[in-house]
């Protein structure tokens, strides 16, 4: 094929001026190497939040007592979170699915026969199973009859039942909760850890009404989960339930907020950290490489232009069409931006596995930076290849023999 | 009758620069039979380049016709004058115009690449007229490591690979010593006796006097059309200027 005897004779002007070749392609290794790393560690980063927000809940706004700046666990000791908030947020909020209101407690002391354990202990609306979308995987729910005749019964996380009952069948056993006894009527399903780093499967969930009269002996929650219906809506309904509860408790600036919400929007926003600064700034690194790269390539390719006149004006004179001078210079240019590529696609891996090894970076290798590499390569050659190639291509034999 | 190889009617070029037109050449006519030995001999100044430059389509005159094997040129699109130029002319040229990062044979078959469709034995013919012009031992060297004279022989091949119907030299010895040039009109007059049409286009009388027939060019105009009855024969001449060099 002609076009291919043509990018061969390109490619063989490029092979023997090796050091200008090399001088061609940097700009392309280092921006397409900058991509590259973008989109390991933005894969990675994407994959530990999406991680995170699911075992958070897509759809999920928490409420917890106390105030903080962070996202943590209740503060124990906040007693301004009631139950009617809540009833008032899943009444007059819009958009609202669901309302669990629960209590917790921490470092209870279990004992179920001789095994004797610290576990933190929910004590848990009905609807906290749909809240959180976790249910009994064993056994029974706790229900609203549980809540309104107070049973002492319990949900146990699978790693809360192994620690007390190890491998045998925990369901219908008693456990004792402080000085109460409580009947194991399920297991709940395995959930992981949660955003904060604590074990979701080690812990016994009771009924709400039970926690707080029989266990905590308190009259307010620590926290109200809220399931909103579209998840698209997650940010303005978290805003409009910090208005609400504002108002209902009164607080006004100064005054600090005796209550926090978080929503799966800043769960996401927390998991994503300096990912994305870290991607705006190898962005920027990319284009700008790219970009003076591609400009590098066209003024090299122009000089080299300059330099063989003599040469295109003998391809002339030997039969070679403007088409074919064209094509010679742009399939340099082509060469030049997809070897580049190639190097910095590896260049770019390298970089992502040192990085994911060294900082414990989330990083994910996949194919698509190799395929958008590659349009770009092919973007960034065509754009500053076209110019050259067609000065090139306008030199008239008779004036290049000369 | 037979058509002429090459036919020049009225040819007139001028360049024009803004207002200031001047004209080159001036209206020549001539005739080329398959298989003449052409020399073109001119003063610089003269229009010799730029009928060299018309001969070999690579410029277009500003009147007459130029009709080479069967086709008038002056009508046809800047890709067909490449083509013509690909299968019908070989071209020789004063600095040689190899690649240098290329080797002897690369630089032979560098016309082919354009030649569709791409003749499947372009190695092999290339080694043939790389033989022919004596270079069978030279094939892989690069033109640095050749001198002038091995250059232009490569030169030679080159224009020989595409099976042209004209060669066209321009100051094909302008480049080279008495002995080196000596040996390219040798080849030239070689490839003459087996039948090739060959124009050279020179200042130097000594080389035109090697041709069959002399046109002159003066002033833009052909001056002198004359046949040459007993040329030179740079063979003798070769062995003659050897015989010298080994007297002293």
């Amino acid at each position: 094929m002609r076009l291919l005897r043509i990018a061969k004779e390109g490619a063989r002007a490029l092979a023997a001026s090796k050091l200008r070749t090399f001088f061609m392609m940097a700009g392309t290794i280092v921006g397409i190497a900058a991509l590259t790393v973008i989109m390991a560690v933005g894969k990675g980063t994407e994959k530990k939040v999406m991680k995170r927000v699911n075992a958070f809940g897509t759809r999920a706004i928490m409420v917890t007592a106390g105030g903080g700046k962070g996202f943590s666990p209740p503060q124990e000791g906040i007693t301004t979170l009631r139950l009617e908030d809540a009833e008032a947020v899943r009444t007059q909020i819009g958009g609202v699915d669901v309302v669990g209101s629960f209590a917790v407690k921490r470092g209870m002391s279990i004992k179920a026969g001789v095994n004797q354990v610290q576990i933190t202990v929910m004590a848990v609306a009905p609807e906290w199973h749909d809240a959180w979308e976790w249910y009994a995987a064993d056994g029974e729910p706790i229900t609203a009859e549980d809540n309104i005749t107070m049973a002492r019964v319990c949900l146990l996380g699978t790693l809360s039942a192994s620690d007390l009952f190890g491998s045998q069948n925990p369901i219908g056993e008693d456990i004792q909760i402080g000085n109460a006894r409580f009947r194991v009527k399920g297991i709940l399903e395995l959930r992981g850890t949660s955003p904060t780093g604590e074990e979701f499967d080690r812990r016994i969930v009771i009924p709400l009404t039970t926690g707080m009269r029989r266990v905590f002996n308190q009259d307010y929650i620590t926290n109200i989960r809220v399931k909103v219906r579209d998840s698209r809506q997650i940010e303005s309904i978290a805003e409009e339930i910090r208005q609400f509860l504002h108002e209902r408790h009164h607080i006004t600036p100064p005054k600090e907020d005796d209550f926090a919400i978080f929503s799966a929007a800043d769960i996401a926003k927390i998991a994503r950290g300096i990912s994305g600064t870290l991607t705006y700034l190898l962005g920027a690194l990319a284009g700008l490489s790219l970009l003076v790269g591609g400009i590098v390539l066209m003024n090299i390719l122009l000089i080299s232009v300059g330099e063989r006149i003599k040469e295109i004006g003998l391809r002339r004179a030997l039969g070679a069409t403007r088409r074919d001078v064209f094509m010679q210079f742009l399939t340099e240019s082509l060469t030049v931006t997809i070897s580049g590529m190639v190097l910095g696609s590896v260049l770019g891996w390298v970089v992502s596995i040192i990085l994911a090894r060294v900082t414990q970076f989330p990083v994910v290798i996949s194919w698509e930076p190799f395929a958008l590499a590659l349009g770009f390569a092919m973007i960034v050659g065509v754009f500053f290849g076209v110019q050259p190639a067609r000065r090139a291509a306008r030199l008239k034999p008779v004036e290049a023999l000369r | 009758m037979r058509p002429k190889m090459i036919e020049l009617e009225g040819i007139e070029k001028t360049y024009t620069s803004g207002s200031i037109q001047t004209p080159v050449l001036k209206g020549i006519s001539f005739r080329i039979e398959a298989g003449e030995f052409i020399a073109i001999m001119g003063a610089s100044g003269t229009g010799k380049s730029t009928l060299m430059n018309i001969l070999g389509c690579l410029d277009k005159p500003t009147a007459g016709h130029y009709r080479l094997d069967g086709t008038d040129m002056v009508r046809l699109e800047d890709d067909a004058l490449s083509r013509l130029r690909n299968c019908k002319i070989g071209f020789v040229f004063q600095q040689f115009h190899l690649l240098d990062r290329a080797s002897a044979l690369r630089n032979v078959m560098l016309p082919l690449i354009y030649t569709d469709p791409y003749p499947e034995d372009a190695d092999a013919r290339a080694e043939k007229t790389l033989t022919a012009v004596g270079l069978s031992d030279r094939m892989t060297y690069k033109p640095s490591q050749l001198s002038g004279g091995q250059q232009q022989r490569v030169a030679i091949a080159r224009a020989l690979v595409t099976d042209p119907v004209v060669i066209l030299a321009d100051e094909p010895t302008g480049n080279l010593d008495i002995r080196s040039g000596l040996e390219v009109l040798a080849i030239f007059q070689r490839l003459h006796r087996d039948g090739r049409t060959i124009i050279v286009v020179t200042h130097d009388r000594a080389v035109a006097e090697h041709a069959n027939r002399i046109i002159v060019l003066k002033d833009g105009m052909v001056a002198e059309d004359q046949p040459l009855a007993h040329p030179r024969d740079a063979d003798a001449e070769a062995r003659v200027l050897a015989g010298k060099e080994t007297s002293k």
